[in-house]
Parts: structure tokens; C-alpha cells; sequence
């Protein structure tokens, strides 16, 4: 049975999973839901399948699952063989959920104030904004001495893990929060890499990145 | 030399007369909950809008004091004009006309007629209708929707300013599009119609693929909030018996959302109509047409006029 | 010390480190955002950051390499020059080549990137500097006044000055980056630095991080600074209007033979280059420039480079046994480090680059302007084939700059007329939407390979070939009046005779060569009355556009001419 994702197209939540299954080459089905304006994720039918009233939702069989950050784990444990996108060892699990939790931070800044200027939401902007420079600068300096170190990801291993998928998409969508990425040059080269993995997809406010050296010389 | 900062010009909130007298949207009918108060701002000025009773829209300018919820449509009597037309709540802050301009095809029985949300937008006006009448970014902003490399090119087309009717219109607008509308499934050209019929407008007539013999129609309205900020209000009149409203709704977002960090990374934000602040080439030729008209009509908010 | 927008020192504005593969860097330098990328030749471009066509920033654009490409409608602009080369738009033409970003200075020096508003004030002296190494600590952003941050460094670190926005401390340099008056990047320079530094990276990184966070906390204390207010350039007049009726300007400059080689039997590879070491002009695939020669002569030579090689051009010349004096006189007389006048480039044979499939097709000397498109392509990544056809293997040109080549390159040597014809036959194919063939050959090659495009149902528009002589037959058979507008004279010009010749007889001085319409010399500018364009210099936009004529060939359909003489 194909994996069923309720899904907005604008939300960078619900794209995280389209992004790492598109990555895994996982097929699925879309089953829109109009969160703006028609606000159907408070619908009775909605809130059936989570009652939390949040995208993404996404059922694979018997499994109906919400919450963008424990889906991702799902995916990653389900369907990659490789192992790689949420490995074993338990050091490295508690470093992924970790940022996991940064992801869910960007939500409620990045993605609080891109809802007040897009969609005209009732939060604190000052306060959302505040908040997604704060955790931009830490990003950044970890990013950093990562790079310094010979650390392309968020995480310890040497490939990508759910870590990344899960903190990508508010930082790519910041600008629509006003919230400028010009005083992160490191976060700015992640976005890069990321965006190089093959198997990487766009969603509407993120554009793709040129082809990487690995792509230039295979070719 | 043009000002890079669209703050070159503040604190000037003078509205030029034309545009203080336009019709401007500021929401959809059906999103404004009888009895319940919206705000939003238009032309620098913050605005309530709610609905009466019977439903009809009701819109004034707020003052600091007023909350809000407590507020009694009835007891409003500094009431500004309304319009409703096209499922969109319309209003001015000068002396409109009668009317605004028409989309016969709105009324049209069998068509699907939907707004597709309002999405902010930090960028003038104008630049937004600028972008709604561009074909050439097709294959570079809606990669594999609208267009793809290398099917780039914008083939002539002719464009006029109709008299009268006071409204720029692009006809024979053609472009090679791998998917042109959700119930297409393969490339084939693309025949666009384009009409500007208000400063903030813009409404586009495309081959629909369901019948030959008609077009569906998409308009965006843009409410002009500051000279450098936006809401557009996107609106889809479509001949298509397949597609739910849901469906048709993500395609129109897909799209817009894919034009506005484009927009948003504009500099300046307001739309310069001196001819020597950009480059235009033959595919501009809509674009060329419309900030013309824009300079004769005397149009001054949202754009940078051209000096002397 | 006031911070200004017209403060004309040497800033650093990046790190090295902040330019890897293919990337483009959002900087500000006193107001002004920067987009900032290196090329695949190690090149740092700093340029306004702002695509000239509709104000896109450019720091959102895609760096390919050799070639910068706007995000919204997919410009192209030319490491070095930022020139634009392709306008997708339009792919069939070759954009008017004034379209030029704004640039600014760069310095790399001591693993930071610097950049000034102009080249004219001096760089900055770091004693000792070129005898020891640097290591550059972690940019740090203050949301604080240059000079406020300046001065609470130079404080904190017990250190004198500031000196303008350096402080000097121990072992380290700190330069504010003055980035708009409420902010700045504090960039650190530790010398010789020991061999584990990322301890050292690190104590230094929590040091300045502590005095922004004091730094940001007073300046929040204090009303903001307006922002600079930088001005845009306004772009020329002449691309106000529309670009593809720029005329050429027929300029001319002098370049320095930098390398003479023998790339194959035959033929001569000659690198020319500024003399000051500057970069040339932008050019497109396909262009070639007017060499003069030390006999008088004018002579066209396609440029062979790849995208945003803009240090040198390198032209191939064939020593023709029979020659009217030009490929001899270059190839026997010029040597390395001779100066040769040459115009800037121009371009009658554009690459579209909007092709599923390119075929190119040379044959001999034709590979040049064929190796400039092949290179295009293929740092682009777009689908190409060539074919180069060669009389023997030794007499294949530049097969250093071919074998890099990561498409389907193919040299065939030796092959008799109808295997050739079987070749590209099978190459061609069956012609199918968006695909184009360029030639580039003896008249016999492009004659056959028209016919076989056409026998196999490819359009006129898909076969693109390039006219070095002008094999026309040139009618002369009308009769008109010119104007000289200038001259204030009027005179008949009968058929039978040239507009050229017609002047020169009525005492008027005007320079020209080849005088088959191939050249461009002769060029005037139009004022009034419809072209008989005759020659094969001006493109078919260019004709269209009846600005300019060649009056060694082309004639007036309308009854008068008035030419700005």
C-alpha cells in the first residue's frame, strides 16, 4: 500500500518529509489539505487523524503518524537501507533528536513570524524574530568550527542525517520571515551542501543549488 | 541616481489623488466570519472590516482605541465604501467610481470560481503585477511547472494600451510549459492573455486544457498595505470538472509561493519608472507598457517616479 | 570618526574560507549589499548586488563556474568583466555587450577578501605582513556602529588606538568591517599560529562573541543609526531602450601577443592580453575580433575561450598557402610580447543555449569559434556533440583544450568527402524540436552540410553558420543620393558604384579594408533613409535596427540616405 502524506505544500514541515522521501526514492501519495485559507486542519476529519490539528500526517498501512521530527525517524529507520540518515549508536541518536528539537524551535520562530507576514497570524513578530537570529548564531558558529574540523552536517557522521532534514526548510524559508541569513556565511554554505544531496527536492520559496564538484568530475 | 533604500523617501505617506479614488481589495468575502473583526492596513492606514448581519461587509478606519471583538457593525458610522465583486471585499479611501473594471467570466455558471488565500508579500505593488505579467521566468521560478530549460524562449507578442477602456493589454503571449495547469499532463505551448486593468491588477486568460474553446482565468489583486509591502489576493476562475477546489488551490500557492521569495529579494522594493533604473528587453515589452502607464495615469505610491 | 558612504579605504569583506566551490557570498560594505563568488580560475568577483534587469539580488543566483546566473530569468554574467553573455529570453541573439554589472576592487590578502569603493586609495600596510602567516579567526556580526565597535575592542583588549576601525593587540589585527552604520563584522588576523589552532580558534571566538553581546546591549541602549543611503547607477541610455538594437561602437585597443605557439601543423595559437594585466572585454561563444595587421590589412579571428576566461583571448590563425597577406603576416611576423591593435569582440554566430541537443560541426581552422561553444556547454552542463574534421591528425588545433572536454567530442582525420557526409548524416539525425547544428568550415562543408540538414527536415532556424567572407554577390544596381550630414554635401551615387567609392571621389577621407562587407571598418552611422544591407559584418538584429551601414557593399532602397559623415 502507498505511504499516504497529508500535506500543505507552503508548510516547511510537511516538506521535510517530502525532501527525505524523495532522498530514500520512498514513493507516496499526496493527499492535500488547505490549511490556508480553508483551515481544514481544524476539520472534524482532520482532527481525527491527529488531534493536535498539525500537518504533517502521514500513514503508511496501519500506521497513521504526526509530528514532522518522529516521522522522519520512522522514514529513516524504515526505508533506509543504508542506515545512515538516523544511525545506531546512541551517542549519535541523542546528537540527532537534539537537533531534532532546534527543528522544532525554528517552528515556533521562523516559521511563527513567516506566518505572521504571509498569512497575517496573531504572534509576536519582534519576539518570533528575536528568537530565529539567537538560534541562527549558534547554528552558524557550530557550522563553523564544523567545517574547521572536516563536519559538512549538523551531526557527527559523515553523511546527512534527519538532523539536517529537520532544521533545513524554516532556515531556507527565513527570508520570508524577514529574518536575513547575511550574518551566517557558514549556515549560508550548509544550505549549499544540503541542497547538493542527491535525491533533493524543492519546495515553493526554496531554490535548488548549483551542481557540486563530486557532480562536476563524476560526470 | 535612484535611491537603493526604499526608505529614501519617508516619511512621505501622501497617496497621489489616482490612487487614493481606486477600488482596493482587502479580503475575501467568505474569510471575513460574520461578526467578527479583521484588521489589515491599506495605503499606511489601519483598517477594520467585518461583516453585518446579513452578511454585507462593513469597513472603517480604526483609531488606536478600538479593540476589535467588542466593536457592533451597526454602531460604525464613519463608514468607508464598499464593493463586493469577484468574492473580494473592495473599498477606497477617496471617491471611487461606480465600479470596478469587469471579468464576465466570473459569472459564468459551470466555472470553478475560488480565492486561493492572501499572502503578504514584502514588495510594492506594482513590482508584484510586474512579476504576474513576466513569462521569461517561467523555466528558472516554476522549474518543471510553468516552463523548463531549456525552453526559454519568450516569443514576440503584441501589446497594447486600450483607450478605452484605460487598461494595458498583452495578447499572443506564448511560452512551452511541461505542465500549465493541474488537469495538464504533458508540454505543449501555452497561449496567455494578460490584461492590467488597474494599477494594482492584473487578471490572465490561459488555453484551458479541458476545452479548446475556453480559457480559464486567473487575477491577482494586490492590496497596496505600505509603499514596499503587499497582500496579494489570488483568485482562479477554472473550467475544470476533475480537479477539487483543494487541489486547484495548492497549484495557484505552489505558484505564487515560488514567485515571492523572488519578489522579496527585489531591490528596490518599489518599481522604479525611470527608464534608465533597469534593463528591459523585448520579453519586457508587457512590463515596459505597464510602468508607462503607470507614469501618464500619475500613479505614486509603490513606485519610485521617474524624476522631473 | 564619522562613518561615510564615500569613505574610499580597503575593508575586508569576506574571509577566503568564505568563498568555497561554486558559491556565492551575501556581503555589505557601507550600505551596499555585495554579491561575492570566485570562479572555478580562483578569480574573486565583487559586484553590486543587483541584477541589472530587474534588481534581483544576485546573491541568490547560481555560480557556474565561469558565469554567474541570475535566478529569476537565468542572465548570464561573465567572471571578471560581469558582462552579460546570455539573455535566455532571446536565445537567438547575442546580447548587446554594454549590459555590464557594477564591480568593485578586490584584494585577496592574508586569507581575507577586501574590497574598497574604488582602486585608488592604497591597501592597508600590515607590518611585517608578507613574512608571516595568518590565520583568520571567525567573522563575528555586531549589531553596533563601526566605530562603536572599534573602540570597545581596542578597550577591551587593553590595546591602543583604535587606528580608524584596526586594533592592533599582541600577535592579533582586528578590522571592523563597517558593514551599514548600526553594524559590522569584527575580522581577526592571529600571526604565526601554532599547529593545533582550533583550540586557539575557539578561545578567541568566545572572547569576541562576550564584547558583541556587551557591544549589542549598549547600542540597544542608544536610538539606531539611519542607514546609509547608497545610490544606484542608473544604466545607459542606449539600454534603456531595447539592447538588441545597440550599434557597434567599432572600438578599438591594443593588446600584447603573450604566448605564441604551434598548436598542430599549420596552425599558430596566439594568446593576446591587456597590457596592464586588466581583464578584456566580455565576449559570447561564437564572437571573434578584428585583428590589424601590420600590413594594413583587417583580419577576423574567432575567440576559442571557455566562460569568463577574460584575462587573454586565444585565436588560432592558419597559415593559408594562398593568402591575400593575412595569416601569413601573423603567423611569420608577429612575435610574443609585439603589441597588435584588435577590436573588441563581436559576435554574428550566437549559441542558444535552449537546445536538448547541439551538433557542432568543424572543419580545420573552423574549430575555434566550435571549441569556444563546446566549452560553454560543458560548464553548464547542457547536452553537446562535436564533430571536428581534419585533414590529417597532426593538423587538429588546440587538443589540449579538446580533451578536458567532458562531452562527446569526436576527431575524425582523414576521412574521404562521402564518409564525411556519412558522418554527419548519422550525427544529425532526423530533426526533432530544439535541436541545432553549428558549422563552422570551408564554404564546401557548410554547403554540405545544409543540404543534409534540410534532406533530413532541419528548419532554417536550427542550422547556424558563420560568414568570414562575404560570398554574396553584391547588387549594385540601384541609384540613389547620400547626404553627408556632417560634411554638408550631397552626392549621386550611381549603380554600378559604391557608396565607398562615391565619397572617396568627392574628396571625403574614410578609412576601410577588406571592402566585401566582412569587416566592419567602413562602418557609418545612419541618420535617415532604409538600408540595402549587403554585407555579412551587422547581424540580422542589427540590420533590422538601419542604424548603421556598410558603405563598401550596402546600398539605400529608399531614394536617399542621410549618413552622419
Amino acid at each position: 500500500m502507498t505511504i499516504k502524506l497529508y500535506d500543505f505544500e507552503l508548510s516547511g514541515n510537511c516538506y521535510k518529509l517530502r525532501l527525505l522521501m524523495s532522498i530514500l526514492k520512498v514513493p507516496y501519495e499526496v493527499v492535500p489539505v488547505d490549511f490556508y485559507p480553508g483551515r481544514e486542519h481544524r476539520a472534524d476529519w482532520f482532527l481525527e487523524l491527529n488531534p493536535f490539528g498539525q500537518l504533517p500526517v502521514l500513514q503508511d498501512g496501519e500506521e497513521t503518524l504526526s509530528d514532522s521530527g518522529a516521522i522522519l525517524v520512522y522514514l529513516a529507520r524504515k526505508y533506509d537501507r543504508s542506515g545512515r540518515w538516523f544511525p545506531d549508536d546512541p551517542a549519535t541518536m541523542a546528537e540527532i533528536l537534539r537537533w531534532h528539537a532546534v527543528g522544532d524551535d525554528l517552528t515556533s520562530t521562523v516559521s511563527a513570524a513567516r506566518l505572521v507576514l504571509g498569512m497575517f497570524y496573531d504572534f509576536d513578530l519582534e519576539k518570533a524574530q528575536k528568537g530565529a537570529h539567537r538560534i541562527f548564531r549558534i547554528m552558524d558558529e557550530h557550522l563553523w568550527f564544523g567545517e574547521k574540523d572536516g563536519r559538512d552536517w549538523l551531526c557527527r557522521p559523515a553523511h546527512p542525517t534527519t538532523a539536517d532534514i529537520a532544521c533545513f526548510p524554516y532556515v531556507m524559508l527565513s527570508e520570508e520571515a524577514d529574518v536575513s541569513r547575511q550574518d551566517y556565511p557558514a549556515l549560508r554554505r550548509w544550505t549549499d551542501r544540503v541542497r547538493r544531496i542527491p535525491g533533493f527536492t524543492v519546495m515553493s520559496g526554496i531554490f535548488p543549488a548549483g551542481p557540486a564538484r563530486e557532480a562536476q568530475a563524476a560526470s | 541616481m535612484l535611491p537603493c533604500d526604499d526608505g529614501f523617501m519617508k516619511p512621505d505617506k501622501l497617496i497621489d489623488p489616482v490612487t487614493r479614488d481606486l477600488w482596493q481589495v482587502i479580503a475575501a468575502t467568505d474569510e471575513v466570519p460574520v461578526g467578527a473583526v479583521e484588521t489589515t492596513l491599506l495605503l499606511d492606514a489601519p483598517i477594520a472590516l467585518t461583516r453585518d448581519e446579513q452578511g454585507q461587509p462593513v469597513v472603517w478606519l480604526r483609531t488606536v482605541e478600538e479593540a476589535g471583538d467588542e466593536i457592533d457593525a451597526d454602531e460604525i458610522v464613519e463608514r468607508l465604501p464598499v464593493l463586493v465583486r469577484y468574492g473580494y471585499i473592495w473599498t477606497s479611501l477617496g471617491k471611487p467610481p461606480t465600479d470596478i473594471f469587469p471579468i464576465p467570466e466570473y459569472a459564468e455558471p459551470d466555472r470553478k470560481n475560488m480565492s486561493c488565500g492572501s499572502i503578504g508579500v514584502n514588495v510594492s505593488a506594482p513590482r508584484a503585477v510586474e512579476n504576474f505579467l513576466d513569462m521569461g521566468h517561467f523555466p528558472y521560478v516554476h522549474t518543471d511547472i510553468l516552463g523548463a530549460e531549456p525552453h526559454t524562449e519568450v516569443k514576440e507578442y503584441d501589446v497594447e494600451v486600450s483607450e478605452e477602456r484605460d487598461e494595458v493589454l498583452a495578447t499572443r503571449c506564448r511560452f512551452f510549459q511541461p505542465r500549465a495547469a493541474l488537469s495538464a499532463t504533458e508540454g505543449i505551448e501555452v497561449e496567455y492573455v494578460y490584461r492590467v486593468p488597474h494599477p494594482f491588477c492584473s487578471v490572465l486568460y490561459k488555453s484551458c486544457p479541458e476545452d479548446e474553446s475556453r480559457r480559464d482565468v486567473i487575477a491577482i489583486f494586490l492590496q497596496p498595505m505600505t509603499q514596499d509591502r503587499c497582500r496579494a489576493h489570488l483568485l482562479q476562475s477554472m473550467v475544470d470538472s476533475v480537479s477539487t477546489i483543494t487541489e486547484l488551490r495548492r497549484f495557484q500557492q505552489t505558484i505564487f509561493g515560488q514567485d515571492k521569495p523572488i519578489l522579496e529579494n527585489q531591490m528596490p522594493r518599489r518599481l522604479p519608472l525611470d527608464p534608465r533604473a533597469e534593463t528591459p528587453i523585448r520579453a519586457d515589452t508587457s512590463a515596459i507598457a505597464y510602468r508607462r502607464w503607470l507614469s501618464r495615469k500619475g500613479i505614486a505610491y509603490g513606485v519610485i517616479p521617474q524624476a522631473g | 570618526m564619522t562613518l561615510s558612504i564615500d569613505d574610499a579605504r580597503w575593508h575586508p569583506i569576506a574571509s577566503s574560507d568564505d568563498l568555497p566551490f561554486r558559491h556565492v557570498f551575501h556581503g555589505q560594505l557601507l550600505g551596499r549589499e555585495l554579491a561575492v563568488w570566485r570562479a572555478d580560475d580562483g578569480n574573486v568577483n565583487i559586484w553590486e548586488n543587483r541584477c541589472l534587469h530587474r534588481g534581483v539580488r544576485l546573491s541568490i543566483g547560481i555560480n557556474e563556474g565561469g558565469e554567474l546566473k541570475c535566478q529569476y530569468h537565468g542572465w548570464r554574467y561573465a567572471n571578471r568583466s560581469a558582462g552579460c553573455t546570455y539573455i535566455p529570453a532571446h536565445p537567438a541573439d547575442a546580447p548587446a555587450r554594454r549590459i555590464q554589472n557594477r564591480t568593485y576592487p578586490v584584494r585577496e590578502a592574508f586569507g581575507l577578501v577586501w574590497s574598497a569603493p574604488s582602486e585608488n586609495a592604497a591597501f592597508p600596510d600590515l607590518p611585517r605582513a608578507e613574512d608571516r602567516a595568518w590565520l583568520p579567526l571567525r567573522p563575528m556580526p555586531v549589531n553596533a556602529a563601526p566605530e562603536d565597535v572599534a573602540a570597545g575592542l581596542a578597550k577591551a583588549l587593553d590595546a591602543e588606538g583604535p587606528h580608524g576601525l584596526t586594533v592592533r593587540a599582541g600577535d592579533a589585527v582586528y578590522f571592523v568591517q563597517p558593514v551599514d552604520s548600526g553594524r559590522s563584522v569584527i575580522r581577526g588576523l592571529v600571526s604565526d599560529p601554532t599547529t593545533d589552532t582550533i583550540p586557539l580558534l575557539r578561545e578567541k571566538n568566545r572572547t569576541l562573541a562576550k564584547l558583541r553581546d556587551r557591544l549589542e546591549r549598549s547600542a540597544a541602549r542608544k536610538p539606531a543609526p539611519a542607514p546609509l543611503q547608497p545610490t544606484y547607477e542608473k544604466v545607459s541610455a542606449e539600454l534603456a531602450t531595447m539592447p538588441d538594437i545597440a550599434v557597434p561602437h567599432g572600438g578599438t585597443m591594443i593588446v600584447v601577443v603573450k604566448r605564441k605557439w604551434q598548436t598542430a601543423r599549420g596552425v599558430t595559437g596566439f594568446e593576446l592580453a591587456d597590457r596592464s594585466g586588466s581583464h578584456l572585454p566580455t565576449f559570447q561563444p561564437g564572437a571573434h575580433i578584428d585583428v590589424h595587421l601590420p600590413t594594413g590589412l583587417v583580419r577576423q579571428y574567432s575567440i576559442t575561450n571557455g566562460p569568463g576566461e577574460l584575462l587573454s583571448y586565444v585565436i588560432g590563425v592558419k597559415r593559408e598557402e594562398v593568402s591575400k597577406g593575412g595569416s601569413h603576416a601573423l603567423a611569420d611576423t608577429v612575435r610574443e610580447g609585439d603589441l597588435l591593435t584588435i577590436s573588441e569582440p563581436r559576435n554574428n554566430f550566437p549559441l542558444r543555449r535552449d537546445a536538448t541537443r547541439t551538433l557542432l560541426v568543424a572543419a580545420g581552422i573552423g574549430i575555434t569559434p566550435i571549441l569556444s561553444m563546446a566549452r560553454f556547454l560543458d560548464k553548464s552542463d547542457l547536452p553537446y556533440e562535436l564533430h571536428y574534421f581534419v585533414r590529417d591528425a597532426d593538423t587538429a588545433a588546440f587538443r589540449d583544450r579538446l580533451d578536458v572536454l567532458r562531452g562527446k567530442v569526436t576527431v575524425h582525420d582523414a576521412l574521404a568527402r562521402d564518409a564525411i557526409r556519412q558522418t554527419i548524416g548519422e550525427a544529425l539525425g532526423r530533426w526533432s524540436f530544439a535541436q541545432h547544428v553549428y558549422i563552422c568550415g570551408p564554404g564546401s562543408m557548410l554547403e554540405m552540410v545544409r543540404a543534409l540538414a534540410a534532406g533530413l527536415d532541419w528548419p532554417d532556424e536550427a542550422v547556424h553558420f558563420e560568414y568570414f567572407k562575404n560570398d554574396r554577390v553584391i547588387d549594385d544596381s540601384s541609384s540613389f543620393e547620400v547626404e553627408l550630414a556632417r560634411s554638408a554635401m550631397t552626392l549621386q551615387v550611381p549603380a554600378g558604384k559604391t557608396i565607398l567609392e562615391v565619397m572617396r571621389e568627392a574628396g571625403v577621407t574614410v578609412l576601410s579594408s577588406c571592402e566585401q562587407g566582412a569587416c566592419g571598418t567602413c562602418m557609418t552611422t545612419v541618420i535617415e533613409g532604409e538600408v540595402d544591407h549587403q554585407d555579412v559584418y551587422l547581424n540580422e538584429s542589427e540590420k533590422r535596427a538601419n542604424k548603421a551601414i556598410m558603405t563598401c557593399v550596402s546600398r539605400a532602397k529608399s531614394a536617399r540616405l542621410v549618413l552622419d559623415i
